[in-house]
């Protein structure tokens, strides 16, 4: 049996009048690829950002690596352990590719320069851009940025990766240079939940695919099953929505 | 002979595949065209030389009054200029502070700093001047003798001190608001991207976002260095002996107010073109590509 990493228990969570997670609950176990899908407003995001706490769920229990996300003191511990990938990159303009990857390590983990410039090249290589290195996220199109954001998430040794909407702000031609770098990462074995509409990517990386609309889960399975023959109605519906596409 | 060097530069600026397939160098980087040397002489700095070119004129062929003038106000020239810099040293850091609480999630630190920034920036700061260097000294002295400390009840003002402190607290204020406002700028991602790899608040402000929100505050902050460089001839008032003290001393004796103030005001206008160029430079270098 696997270890469960993250652990959802009846999370609640309101923004002002809105009720945007009504009692959400989900094991992810160590080494899975959790897809979630869903309708725009439906709480993926949300439900991504409670995990490493940049929305403070309201009632519920979140524990994430055997810690219980509550306490300000632990968040900072959980954030190290759970690298995010957001939708608008938000890479630090100011700073390059590599000092990017090298900012974090050097003031979080407390590596020195030197290692942390290593491990930041290493990372670059292998997201495949270590010849721009030395350029500001501003001379590098939408895909490279995105695949810098990537790897500077990995730079800090993350047991989780949240990837939020991770392809949606690029061109199509770019899409598939992100998705191949995020499918070598599931291939190696990392935890991964990752909301997105690709498909290909679900079919081909995820363990399993979750269905959320108006805050709740619908409907969870593995991918095959998952978009063969889903039981839910609010499936089906959204299903042949996207799939026409 | 063709400027070849010219042309070969001209060549790599504007030819694509050289400028993306080959990591730029610095001196590569000072080459994109807008950038070279010669456009940084534009024509404000004919107007800086041209003041200049005045105010020389005057000292030498006119030495008597100007010369005399000059010689006369050095004093209080080095005073405002010292003055101007120390003040504005404290005022970059209470505005930091100022700017941090005003956007503090703490109720009592964000109310402390809205208190200050409202009521300094509501009093004129020569009212305020002539408090901190009338009324400061004695209420400090009551509380030192209230309390039995000698140190406090025999307290002696001190001219520059207490107007360093009026102005430090009057453009803290300001300050406080434009760093409150740089700070914002910064788009929520650049805090969420910060704290999601770990950092702490107090991390994801001092390395992500305060260097940005230099950058985009770099035009508000010289302007408030100008005009503080200006308001400080208001110190005249409450006993330091600045350039413009200076000046009203010179012309109590003199009885030549054209040829005093004139010059005063080369002076203050010789100082303010500069700290502008100054300004301008530093804007240059800080920007980045986005």
């Amino acid at each position: 049996m696997a270890e469960t990493i993250i652990h959802l228990e009846d999370v609640h969570k309101y923004f002002g009048p809105v009720h945007a997670l009504r009692g959400v609950s989900l094991d992810v176990q160590m080494g899975e690829v959790v897809v979630i899908m869903g309708p725009s407003g439906s709480g993926k995001s949300t439900l991504l950002r409670c995990i490493n706490h940049l929305e403070v769920y309201n009632s519920g229990k979140i524990i994430v690596d055997g810690i219980l996300l509550k306490s300000a003191q632990n968040i900072n511990i959980v954030r190290r352990e759970i690298g995010m990938v957001f939708q608008s990159f938000n890479l630090f303009p100011h700073l390059t590719a590599m000092d990017n990857l090298a900012l974090a390590q050097c003031v979080v983990r407390k590596r020195d320069r030197k290692e942390a410039k290593e491990t930041a090249l290493n990372l670059l290589a292998k997201v495949g851009i270590s010849e721009k290195a030395e350029y500001y996220p501003g001379q590098l199109s939408g895909g490279q940025q995105q695949r810098v954001a990537i790897a500077r998430a990995l730079a800090m040794n993350p047991k989780i990766m949240l990837f939020d909407e991770p392809t949606s702000a690029l061109d199509p031609e770019m899409i598939k240079e992100v998705l191949d770098v995020m499918l070598a990462l599931a291939k190696e074995g990392m935890t991964m939940i990752v909301v997105s509409h690709e498909m290909g990517f679900a079919r081909a990386a995820a363990s399993r695919c979750i269905f959320m609309d108006e805050g709740q889960i619908v409907e969870e399975g593995t991918p095959d099953k998952f978009f063969s023959s889903p039981s839910q109605e609010r499936t089906k519906v959204f299903l042949s929505k996207v799939l026409q596409i | 002979m063709p400027p070849k060097g010219l042309f070969r530069n001209l060549g790599r600026a504007f030819s694509r595949d050289t400028a993306t397939d080959s990591t730029p160098t610095q001196e590569e980087l000072g080459r994109v065209p807008g950038a070279e040397l010669s456009s940084r002489l534009d024509p404000w700095w004919w107007l800086v030389a041209a003041v200049a070119i005045i105010i020389i004129l005057l000292v030498v062929f006119q030495s008597d009054p100007y010369l005399n003038i000059l010689l006369f106000v050095r004093d209080g020239l080095a005073i405002t200029v010292l003055l101007t810099i120390a003040s504005f040293v404290f005022i970059i850091l209470v505005g930091l502070i100022g700017g941090l609480g005003r956007i503090s999630s703490n109720p009592f630190i964000h109310l402390v700093a809205t208190l200050y920034v409202e009521i300094a920036r509501g009093i004129p700061l020569l009212v305020q001047l002539i408090w901190w260097y009338f009324a400061a000294p004695v209420v400090i002295q009551t509380i030192g003798r209230l309390l039995h400390i000698s140190a406090l009840a025999n307290y002696q003002s001190n001219a520059i001190f207490l107007a360093i402190v009026g102005l430090v607290v009057c453009y803290g204020a300001y300050m406080s608001e434009i760093f409150r406002a740089g700070i914002q700028s910064i788009h929520k991602g650049q805090t969420e991207a910060a704290r999601s790899l770990g950092m702490s608040y107090m991390q994801s402000m001092r390395h992500v976002i305060l260097p940005q929100a230099l950058r985009v505050v770099l035009p508000p902050v010289g302007n408030e260095f100008i005009m503080l460089l200006k308001d400080s001839s208001l110190v005249s008032v409450v006993a330091v002996a600045d350039l413009t003290r200076r000046g009203r001393e010179f012309m109590a004796t003199h009885f030549d107010p054209i040829e005093v103030w004139t010059l005063v005001a080369l002076l203050y206008l010789i100082m303010t073109l500069f700290a502008a160029r100054l300004i301008a430079w530093l804007e240059k270098r800080r920007t980045f590509e986005r």
